[in-house]
């Protein structure tokens, strides 16, 4: 992420682009300590430093193309334009949550929204991108989707079918990679012989493309050709996003099979401050406009987080309904 | 305010978290997400992060001190709110 490239865009854009970002780690982060105080219930996956690939990505799609996500989807979830407190509400379990307080974490999402609730098995959204690919190109709507997955989901047979399926049929499907090198806690080495997972692209002869998953700018570049290649009928595109979780896998995870070096070095080049570092070389953007994004954000996430505590719990009575097997 | 801090659940399968060392004294302003102190479980040695940013109060639990899930380990006087 150069000066030149910060120069091309609107100062509104950019700080848009910070502010969304700041928003997913301030509620990941608020979120960690209400998980670690015991004041949340169930099981979390939390997405700090991976901030830029849900941005950069949703910030190419429009309002009415849809994202799949995965066991980790705050993120993408915030990105897509889900409100933090309808989040909130969920993950508290409230009957007014995004999914009415029966997704949780890991299938929180928001039709309305363009965002499929998350689906928490590894590889499990990639299939079904590929038949929404299906429904937009049957119905002839310029829709796109983009599905996002891990590493390790490369190695599922379900990114087999689904990439192949939606190549052979020239669907409206960005599939995203984003590689943090740890399917949980095993390093991607372990699991392919392949450098560069975008290389995969070849075997399903569609284009592929490996991008510095923390420049928030590389992404959304990326992402928007993608995005045009689906809507111009030329078949699905592999964007590998490199990253790194600066966080556990889950809640209980203290990393240790993270070298601490090879953590400290992501987290000097964390997606957040490293775009704030470029922003300010702008005329027209000082360290006080971002302070005063962070702050606002701030107030947005603890706002959302008093409505989420105090939101009613489903009744007996909703225990049948919006449930389909 | 003064924060309670708790003991998280570190996922360990028996209840006893033993205290190994403090990494932050008395006085010491503490950031959210700082290291407060590591502890030692059946199944790994770990850093516990602090919860709030403040200043430590009290520790609660001394190194070599045992504890469990849910028990107050520190009191952080939190600055801003």
């Amino acid at each position: 992420m150069g000066t030149d490239t910060i120069k091309k865009y609107e100062k509104e854009f950019l700080l848009g682009l910070y502010e969304r970002m700041f928003l997913i780690r301030e509620f990941e982060e608020q979120v960690k300590f209400l998980f670690l105080e015991g004041v949340m219930p169930g099981t979390i996956h939390q997405c700090q430093g991976q901030e830029a690939t849900a941005v950069g990505v949703c910030t190419a799609l429009n309002n009415d193309d849809f994202i799949t996500s995965t066991h980790r989807p705050h993120g993408h979830a915030l990105a897509k334009g889900v409100s933090p407190e309808s989040m909130l509400i969920e993950l508290f379990g409230g009957v007014t949550g995004c999914c009415k307080g029966k997704g949780g974490s890991m299938h929180i999402g928001d039709v309305d929204k363009g965002m499929l609730p998350a689906i928490a098995i590894v590889g499990g959204g990639i299939p079904l991108a590929t038949g929404m690919g299906l429904a937009f190109k049957m119905k002839k709507t310029p829709q796109v989707v983009a599905t996002f997955f891990g590493d390790g989901a490369t190695s599922e047979g379900a990114f087999h079918e689904g990439i192949n399926m939606a190549a052979i049929w020239d669907l409206p499907v960005v599939f995203v990679c984003e590689n943090n090198f740890y399917g949980a806690s095993t390093h991607v080495n372990k699991v392919t012989r392949l450098k560069c997972i975008a290389d995969r692209a070849a075997g399903y002869g569609i284009r592929g493309e490996t991008v510095d998953g923390n420049d928030v700018l590389a992404v959304y570049e990326a992402a928007q050709t993608a995005v045009q290649e689906c809507r111009d009928g030329k078949g699905p595109v592999l964007l590998e996003l490199e990253t790194y979780r600066i966080t556990g896998h889950s809640r209980r995870d203290a990393c240790q099979y993270q070298p601490k070096e090879e953590r400290e070095r992501w987290k000097n080049n964390e997606p957040i401050g490293a775009f704030g570092r470029v922003l300010v070389t702008r005329d027209d953007v000082d360290e006080g406009d971002l302070e005063a994004i962070r702050s606002q954000v701030e107030q947005t996430v603890v706002s959302a987080i008093k409505v989420g505590r105090s939101a009613p719990e489903p009744t007996v009575a909703d225990l049948l309904t919006d449930v389909y097997a | 305010m003064k924060v309670k801090m708790k003991m998280p659940d570190l996922g360990t399968t028996v209840d006893e978290i033993t205290v190994v060392n403090w990494l932050v004294e008395v006085g010491q302003e503490v950031k959210r997400g700082q290291a407060l102190l590591e502890v030692e479980t059946d199944k790994a040695t770990m850093e516990v992060e602090s919860f709030v940013s403040g200043t430590l109060e009290e520790i609660c639990v001394p190194v070599n001190g045992v504890t469990t899930t849910g028990s107050v380990i520190a009191v952080i006087a939190v600055t801003d709110v």
